[in-house]
């Protein structure tokens, strides 16, 4: 299901690579080795001689595409490689010059072998300066750094809060627990949408009603009388008690405000604000009991288990090469919206006519693009090489070293003009897919697509966690800038409601589509599956037996 | 070779070296492509398509816009509610007994607005933030301290030690 090993497919040699292969060993690829020559881009060429010009050895031509013979060593062009396999036997790959890639002359089509692309690695780890740590990571285990993905935090059903919920008649166990609707204190819209998302990741859902933060404890052991993590508790009571009538979430709101009083006003604030605000509070509390200062990459608070991700950064000289990468900790990513397939009428703010939609809509995945794209720096902005020892013309680069047990993606819908010194809002629609495959964006793919996409395993590929998500929930945002409205579309057991205030409602997963996200959940998926299978067996029963599903409401309609 | 026209003849052989030019990276992307093909790298595409198809469907159907205001009449457990919530509970700082709805007002004066007494847990807050350096795609290295939140307040409430690398927007 979630298992893609090896990451890439090794494809089947042709029968003349395979003859080749055969007849030489690996000393056909050995004598390439001096050969090769990468680019500080990280393009190998093949460069024989630095100052002679290759010329095809039956035209002369220098232009197209030229091969060389890995037999003999002779070049030749695009219309003469034939000729030179039909006159001499057994030559018959060879290697196109401009990019490194076997040819076999016989196939007229580009073939793979992992041997050498093996040694073509090998060249370009030498030929790049700073050598093996220069954007590569060591191929053993990081054992010691890696995080437990899997950190335990099942749903603990024998301390599980819903068996000592109350019984209430109107509990009407049809709907998923935990589906409450929020009143509106007062402009705090933002808040209830955050807290709809994060009261059903599954992560918080499991470590709350398991009892991981025990109010009891907790007070006798600090003294102190306001803790987050008691509020959030409290409000995992009452969300999960089976009472469906709205709930006011007023002790958390005065809780967050004594947290975080430089947000506490009256006023509609920013959702995504708000969020790191809470997990900041979180981790605050929480490494206070524990006594712990890790670091926030290694930190196991239940905001970060939950959320923490790690971040790489590759700056590399565009002179030489030589990169630097340093690592980040991170809860959430922040998307610039990829405004590239727009067409011009777009980007003036018109609405989109349908016949523009298969060519220009922004997509999640063009954000993702967009964010672990190679990015040269403006020559204003030089930084020291340690290489070339001078300040030089950079390119830096995004990746994601570690994925999250749940990805939040956060949506920036604020545009600056310095110019005009005003912000605007952003309304343009963003595709968001419900299967999200993470692959593309980790470091291990984009170090791999940087040197070519070699057949080599270059790191520690990201056997560790699952690099397929689910869409969790969806906060959506309509309005204007200052004066607009969140509303949080959950995903519970492949049906889809919508959380808006105190209002909960059923929706079609259409709605959803076609909403104006503003951050989106994403769930790993085997989390994400199996949290949708804690919700059908834990179920509150008449005699209070968790393991009876409610007669007819085993299966919901949709 | 003769040469009649000189123009003419440059022209002939920038249109002869643009086309090389350009063969050549056609090549050159046809070549990683069929690389990426190869090795199945891409093998999402089918599953892309169908999601861009399901969201292009959705936005097509009228149904499925501008619906964020729509008038509910009952939720899905048969409930209804006023646009401002009536539910009355005792203020936790006062102990006056106060609408749902109006709490946050009310709890903002009952509290004393941007008040500055519990500096000691911002600034723990604010060192906790610097450390989730969420990096910036745009090329910094440090966390710019932007605070370009607008309100429809008073704009002294908004953090000045807060320091957040995104946009924000109320």
């Amino acid at each position: 299901m979630c298992e893609r090993n090896p990451l890439y497919t090794n494809p089947k040699p042709c029968k003349h690579l395979a003859d080749f292969k055969l007849r030489n060993c690996f000393n056909g690829y050995d004598s390439l080795q001096n050969c090769l020559k990468t680019t500080p881009s990280g393009r190998t060429r093949v460069d024989k001689h630095n100052t002679k010009i290759p010329r095809c050895s039956f035209c002369n031509g220098s232009q197209g595409r030229l091969y060389m013979c890995l037999i003999c060593s002779s070049i030749s062009c695009s219309s003469h490689i034939l000729l030179h396999t039909q006159s001499e036997k057994g030559h018959e790959v060879a290697i196109d010059m401009e990019r490194s890639e076997l040819y076999c002359c016989l196939c007229r089509d580009q073939v793979y072998d992992p041997d050498f692309d093996k040694v073509v690695v090998s060249k370009q780890v030498k030929d790049l300066p700073g050598g093996k740590s220069n954007g590569f990571e060591a191929c053993r285990g990081r054992s010691s750094k890696r995080k437990r993905i899997d950190s335990g935090i099942g749903l603990d059903l024998k301390k599980s809060k819903l068996l000592i919920s109350m019984r209430d008649r109107r509990a009407k166990s049809c709907y998923p627990l935990g589906l409450r609707g929020l009143n509106n204190l007062g402009s705090t819209c933002f808040m209830n949408s955050v807290l709809q998302a994060l009261l059903h990741a599954p992560p918080l859902r499991n470590y709350f009603l398991s009892d991981r933060h025990n109010s009891v404890q907790c007070r006798k052991r600090s003294g102190e009388k306001l803790c987050l993590l008691c509020d959030i508790d409290a409000l995992y009571s009452a969300m999960f008690s089976g009472d469906r009538a709205p709930y006011s979430p007023a002790q958390f709101l005065y809780s967050w405000w004594q947290h975080s009083s430089n947000l506490a006003s009256y006023e509609e604030q920013d959702a995504h604000e708000f969020f790191i605000s809470v997990l900041d509070g979180i981790h605050e509390k929480e490494s206070k009991m524990l006594n712990s200062s890790k670091d926030d990459g290694d930190c196991q608070c239940i905001a970060h288990r939950a959320f923490s991700g790690l971040l790489r950064s590759d700056v590399r000289c565009i002179s030489c090469g030589f990169t630097s990468t340093t690592y980040d900790p991170c809860v959430d990513i922040s998307l610039n919206l990829d405004t590239r397939n727009l067409s011009p009428s777009d980007v003036a703010n018109k609405p989109i006519k349908p016949a523009d939609e298969k060519t220009g809509v922004s997509t999640l995945s063009g954000c993702l693009n967009l964010f672990t794209r190679a990015e040269k720096l403006g020559s204003d902005q030089k930084l020291h090489c340690q290489n070339c020892q001078e300040l030089r013309d950079s390119s830096k680069q995004m990746s994601i070293r570690r994925l999250p047990l749940v990805l939040c993606l956060h949506i920036k819908r604020v545009e600056h003009s310095l110019v005009r010194k005003m912000s605007r809002k952003i309304d343009q629609y963003l595709q968001f897919p419900f299967s999200l495959d993470m692959t593309p964006y980790l470091s291990s793919s984009i170090t791999r697509n940087r040197f070519g996409n070699r057949i080599f395993a270059f790191e520690h590929e990201n056997s560790d966690g699952c690099a397929e998500y689910e869409i969790s929930s969806v906060i959506a945002h309509s309005g204007m800038l200052e004066s607009g409205h969140y509303v949080t579309y959950l995903r519970l057991k492949n049906q889809w409601y919508k959380c808006d205030d105190a209002w909960v409602s059923e929706v079609d997963e259409g709605i959803v589509r076609a909403s104006q996200c503003y951050m989106l959940f994403y769930a790993q998926k085997p989390l994400y599956y199996k949290a949708n299978e804690d919700l059908s067996c834990v179920r509150i029963s008449p005699r209070r037996d968790p393991f009876l599903s409610t007669a007819g409401c085993s299966s919901n309609a949709k | 070779m003769s040469v009649p026209n000189p123009n003419e003849d440059n022209s002939e052989l920038s249109s002869h070296f643009f086309g090389d030019l350009l063969d050549s990276i056609i090549v050159d992307v046809a070549s990683e492509c069929h690389r990426v093909a190869k090795l199945g790298l891409d093998c999402n595409l089918e599953e892309e398509e169908e999601e861009m198809r399901l969201s292009a469907q959705a936005r097509a159907d009228p149904g499925n816009s501008g619906e964020t205001n729509s008038k509910y009449v009952v939720d899905i457990f048969g409930q209804t509610h006023p646009s401002v919530a009536t539910e009355i509970f005792e203020c936790i700082n006062c102990g006056r007994s106060i609408a749902a709805g109006r709490f946050a007002p009310h709890l903002e004066k009952c509290m004393g607005k941007g008040r500055k007494a519990r500096l000691k847990v911002t600034r723990s807050s604010t060192a906790a933030q610097n450390r989730y350096s969420r990096a910036c795609p745009v090329s910094t290295y440090s966390n710019s301290t932007s605070t370009n939140r607008l309100s429809n307040g008073t704009p002294g409430v908004a953090g000045e030690e807060y320091s957040n690398a995104t946009y924000e927007e109320p």
